[in-house]
């Protein structure tokens, strides 16, 4: 083969001088040149992510502080230049961590860390900070106060960027009117052409964080975005949870084996993992040793007619231990052989060793090693007939003395429909095949038991001229595999398997096959349903909210959450498609909307079924609706590091699908609610229009007065009436019920004179004034009539509710 | 009492019925005969078919109800005004008038509805539109023959000659007719006729004459003034009524109307419907007897022929055998298909043997 790399240049030393040229790149270099990575793409995207990561950085830090988040976001003209001032009063960072914070890429307490968070990589802020650095030219300023500290401490920071350390240009302590709290200013080459964004992303923020106050002013406000905390509940306190098992990929199961302070197996995957106890390791284990070692085939016992017998293979093996204790060892190796339906290589070593120390026990003759390795191995030739001193080498080689219950296997396995002829051929060239692997003690693992298969099958298949498919394959494989046993070698130890490739491999494998429960949910802090519509009532004028949380599932061992809501009607503009609300670890998701699998799902959806407008039957809906999606998880798969878009994950896409849907089902009933009413509303408004006119009309052409028209209203708009009748000093209250359901109506009549006699209800004297209470249920079609007595002139003040207004009508 | 208060004291009473469910808490409501086909049954005393017991109500339970019976409150006023004026108006007139109303709801959306609305009154009153003193706008059809009549005209009593009195286009029949009193009359029988062609080639062959024949002229579906002569002619003056139409299914509507009533008018049936006239042709037999020229049967046709098959008043041996025949043909004929054999053909050979066999000659 011709060397590529001698022939690309004539000059000698052509890698020697490249090699002149090559050097380490440093994370802040590599950034420099890749600004767009990380979301700072452009002036105005920068101004927005750096926003986002300082604030998302203060929401995480009040938040593991178990403080209620009190947000500044302050941005105005610094002459050619942007300045961005963010505070927070956060638990404040300790005066030794703070460069290294704010000052160093990759510097964090996340990214090891299994719990859901905003930031997990310790690249935003201190990105921020390059980003300011290398427009501007300026340090960031950042004052902190740690909670309980009477100062704070200010610095003035740049990042090195060949070494990606922190350089501090001034350092000094100063008083701060905040407790506590970090305050970072920077200076940056910006514009405020993404302001929706930057609004988007403030306002969204405050919808996902409704504990959280937050301010902004920017240039463009003339007075300061204030959005204030909906509820003093602080999002539940997540713990971090170990990785689970079904989640980790090769690489770092390596880097677990090589960094764990276990010893043996067994300890690291309790000790590393997430729902793994002795149980779960055990089994864990088992697949490993399956999988590492392979299994050991078992064989039946010889049976009687068979000509080969384990008590005179064993007896004859045995020599210089004395007739008695050397026929009595023998009888207890066979005896125990003959109770096994089946028995393995390694089983057989068992058997003899326990009969031998029960012999040496009894005689106080003693069986050593050799002489038990070589009970063993006549035992074994004598019960498979092709192993140690089996008598007919010949037969042996090929395997014959296997072949019987090699052909039982077989022709239980396949079909009825394949030949006698065909089973035969199979079991005998399996069985030649079987023969000698390795040493006789048929210790096989799955993949090369499938291959001896499949070898097999392909000679009986050209040889005679039939077919032996893959399923019959499997089957034989199948049956073999279920017969075989874990052998009871010891796992390799950690140290073994760390260094070896394969004997990972062997034990994600392992680990992957075994059922292992989901990972722990309380690493995840959900918003809750509650808090979702809290979060769209707070920001949007809605006339109907709704929002659903999904129970947690796992995708790749890192469990997940999936919440929706949704807001309609109300102040919410009506024109072109709905507004997507994206979340992930509860920060909003502003840029690339499009590459979204939020959005993919939403526009999956049929929103016809859900009684909302959608041109063509595809994509986003129109109408006046506002869909937020929330996905919290531990780890959230983005399509980039700038963490604009989740990845197209089906087993995420499949959650947002079902919490959306269940929010829209809410929706649905609540349109079709609405559209009913609203008929009825139309109805009202032209009954009531036209039945009087009518009555009008009849009592003009008959020439007498009005007809009182509210009864036969009440009756057409399935009303429920309530009509007052005073009889000298009864009162009465008439609730028709015109409707067809059951109306449970609250009634209080507040009466200015005491009432006496009451019909049920409840009397309560207020400041002269007597509110008389009844809560009837009036089935549909039905009627109550409430009364009481006064003794004097009275005044009356009837109010009901627990009935739709639409459909009261009060004449009282 | 005149027939005006009557009718208006109807009507009255009809507003006295919305006003006293009103009152009662009641939703306003009008319950009326259905008026369709499958709720029209023969009456053996009378021999016409009228309106069955099956009604459908017209309620102000919702918005439609509402607005008609708003509509039916006006119009009664309207009605009963006209009534004790003495005035009389048109269909079309109501229809317009309602424009001047004050309330649009109670405005008329086009003439049908006020049309029906009229016939809804007549029904559930029992007093005709003529006694409302409602006309159609188009006036009666023509009578042509030896009939001597006096007319009650609003200028007077006129004594007319359906022959010696008219010229060609012949008698025209007033919206009222029984504003007409007969004089005198030679008629043998009435023939009344579909097609003003035809028509004038009867009058044109001179066959009013030499038949002692009443010609008269349905223009198409025939009004009611039209219908109520016809029975009038044959009740009064004892002559045998012979319906001439095209041989197509709509033709056998306008035999059946003239004969059984209309659906829409089956409240009138007993003052309009005269069960006693024939039906001379053309029949589906005569287009392959005479071996007529013929166009085929359209879809629409063929279903107005198999709706007619349900219809209970062409229920009889004559009608489903001819039905049938033409369905099995497939051909229609009109009446002028005759002149393939020549214009005489008709009044020469056609009518007098179809009126021997049938032995109205």
């Amino acid at each position: 083969m011709t060397s590529f790399q001698s022939t690309i240049g004539d000059e000698e030393g052509i890698a020697e001088e490249l090699a002149a040229g090559q050097r380490e790149i440093s994370i802040a270099e590599f950034f420099e040149k890749n600004k767009h990575m990380l979301g700072f793409d452009s002036g105005a995207r920068g101004l927005v992510t750096a926003v986002k990561e300082a604030v998302d950085n203060a929401l995480d830090a009040t938040e593991e502080a178990a403080i209620l988040p009190d947000i500044y976001v302050e941005i105005e003209e610094a002459g050619d230049y942007y300045r961005l001032v963010i505070e927070d009063n956060g638990p404040g960072i300790t005066k030794a961590q703070l460069p290294k914070v704010f000052g160093k890429l990759l510097y964090g307490s996340r990214f090891h860390a299994r719990e859901q968070s905003r930031g997990q990589q310790g690249i935003g802020i201190s990105a921020a900070v390059l980003y300011s650095q290398l427009t501007s030219g300026q340090p960031a300023k950042i004052t902190s106060r740690p909670k309980g500290q009477s100062r704070a401490q200010y610095f003035e920071l740049i990042i090195d960027t060949d070494t990606n350390e922190p350089e501090i240009k001034a350092e000094k302590e100063t008083a701060w009117d905040r407790p506590h709290g970090t305050r970072i200013e920077l200076e940056m080459e910006a514009n405020m052409r993404a302001r929706a964004q930057l609004h988007d992303y403030i306002k969204h923020t405050a919808v996902v964080n409704p504990h959280a106050r937050i301010e902004l002013r920017e240039p463009g406000l003339s007075e300061p975005l204030k959005f204030e905390r909906a509820t003093d509940e602080l999002p539940a306190e997540t713990s971090e949870i170990r990785p689970h098992p079904h989640g980790v990929e090769l690489g770092a199961l390596i880097k677990m084996l090589e960094a764990t302070e276990s010893y043996s197996v067994s300890g690291f995957l309790q000790e590393e993992f997430t729902r793994v106890g002795k149980k779960t390791a055990d089994s864990i284990i088992d697949n490993f040793r399956d999988v590492h070692y392979g299994r050991e085939l078992s064989w039946e016992p010889p049976a009687a007619h068979v000509d080969r017998d384990v008590e005179a293979a064993v007896e004859a093996a045995v020599a210089n231990k004395g007739a008695e204790a050397t026929a009595a060892f023998a009888a207890s190796v066979a005896e125990t052989v003959a109770g096994n339906a089946r028995v393995t290589r390694s089983e057989v070593a068992t058997i003899v060793n326990n009969a031998a120390e029960t012999v040496e026990d009894d005689t106080g003759r003693t069986f050593g090693s050799t002489v038990r390795e070589n009970a063993v191995e006549a035992a074994w030739g004598a019960i498979t007939g092709v192993a140690g001193d089996a008598e007919d080498a010949e037969a042996s080689e090929d395997g014959t003395p296997l072949v019987p219950q090699v052909y039982a296997l077989i022709d239980e396995a396949t079909s009825t429909r394949k030949d006698d002829e065909t089973v035969q051929a199979m079991a005998d060239a399996v069985a030649r095949r079987l023969v000698g692997l390795d040493g006789d003690a048929f210790r096989v693992t799955h993949d090369d038991l499938e291959r001896l298969v499949a070898d097999a099958a392909a000679f009986v298949t050209e040889q005679h001229d039939v077919t032996f498919g893959e399923t019959a394959r499997g089957n034989v494989v199948e049956a073999f595999w279920s017969r075989a046993r874990t052998v009871p070698d010891d796992p390799p130890k950690v140290n073994v398997v760390a260094a070896d490739r394969d004997a990972s491999a062997d034990l994600l494998d392992a680990m992957r096959v075994t059922d292992i429960l989901a990972p722990p949910t309380d690493c995840l802090a959900p918003i809750t349903a509650e808090l979702v519509e809290a979060g769209l009532r707070k920001e949007y004028e809605a006339d109907f909210y709704a929002a659903a949380t999904r129970d947690a599932k796992v995708h790749g061992g890192d469990p997940f959450i999936v919440e929706a809501g949704i807001a309609y009607g109300g102040a919410i503009p009506a024109e072109g498609s709905v507004e997507v609300l994206r979340f992930a670890n509860r920060v909003p998701l502003v840029y690339q909307r499009g590459a979204c699998a939020i959005t993919d799902v939403l526009k999956s959806i049929g929103w016809r079924n859900y009684n909302l407008d959608q041109p063509g039957g595809s994509g986003l809906p129109n109408g006046p609706a506002v869909i937020s999606v929330h996905v919290a998880s531990t780890n959230v798969p983005f399509t980039s590091e700038s963490k604009d878009a989740l990845a197209n994950v089906p087993a995420i896409e499949d959650e947002i699908e079902l919490a959306v849907r269940e929010a829209a089902r809410e929706l649905k009933s609540y349109l079709k609610r609405r559209r009913s009413m609203q008929q009825r509303r139309e109805k009202q408004d032209v009954l009531g229009r036209i039945l009087p006119e009518m009555a009008d009309k009849v009592s003009e052409v008959t020439g007498r007065s009005r007809p009182n028209i509210d009864g036969a209203l009440a009756r057409i708009m399935n009303n429920v009436s309530i009509e007052r009748e005073v009889n000298g000093e009864t009162v009465t209250l008439h609730v028709e019920n015109h409707s067809s359901t059951t109306e449970r109506v609250e009634i209080t009549d507040i009466v200015s004179v005491e009432p006496v006699d009451p019909s049920a209800g409840s009397v309560v004297e207020m400041d002269g004034e007597w509110f008389l209470q009844w809560k009837p249920e009036v089935s549909a079609g039905g009627d109550a009539e409430l009364t009481y007595t006064v003794s004097e002139d009275a005044e009356f003040d009837v109010s009901v509710s627990g009935v739709e207004t639409e459909k009261l009508t009060v004449n009282a | 009492m005149t027939d005006e208060t009557q009718a208006r004291e109807e009507l009255i009473d009809l507003a006295a019925q919305f006003y006293d469910q009103f009152a009662a808490g009641q939703v306003p409501e009008l319950r009326l005969p259905t008026r369709t086909k499958s709720n029209i049954e023969y009456d053996p005393e009378s021999g016409v078919w009228k309106y069955g017991d099956r009604t459908s109500t017209r309620s102000a339970n919702s918005v439609r109800g509402a607005r008609k019976l708003l509509k039916a409150a006006y119009t009664i006023e309207f009605l009963a005004d006209q009534l004790a004026e003495d005035r009389s108006s048109t269909l079309r007139e109501l229809y317009y008038l309602s424009e001047s109303w004050d309330n649009t709801e109670a405005q008329f959306g086009d003439q049908d509805e006020s049309n029906d609305l009229v016939e809804d009154l007549e029904v559930v009153t029992g007093v005709t539109r003529e006694d409302f003193h409602m006309r159609p706008e188009e006036s009666g059809a023509t009578l042509m023959g030896p009939l001597l009549l006096r007319e009650q005209t609003r200028r007077g009593e006129r004594e007319i000659h359906c022959q010696e009195d008219v010229g060609e286009g012949g008698y025209q029949i007033p919206n009222n007719p029984d504003m007409i009193e007969f004089l005198d009359h030679d008629i043998d029988f009435a023939l009344a006729v579909e097609t003003g062609g035809m028509r004038d080639r009867l009058i044109e062959n001179g066959f009013d004459e030499a038949y002692n024949c009443l010609v008269t002229h349905l223009k198409g579906q025939p009004a009611r003034a039209t219908r109520r002569i016809t029975k009038r002619i044959h009740d009064e003056l004892g002559v045998p009524i012979v319906v001439f139409a095209d041989g197509d299914p709509w033709s056998y509507r306008i035999y059946g109307s003239v004969a059984y009533g209309s659906i829409k008018s089956a409240h009138l049936s007993e003052y309009l419907a005269t069960p006693q006239a024939q039906f001379i042709g053309i029949q589906p037999a005569d287009i392959v007897e005479y071996d007529l020229p013929a166009d085929p049967l359209s879809d629409s046709d063929i279903n107005a022929l198999e709706s007619e098959l349900d219809d209970p008043r062409f229920q009889t041996d004559y009608w489903e055998e001819q039905i049938e025949l033409q369905l099995e043909i497939g051909k229609k004929s009109e009446q002028q298909s005759l002149a393939a054999r020549g214009l005489d053909f008709v009044t020469d050979t056609y009518l007098p043997e179809r009126l021997g066999e049938m032995g109205v000659l």
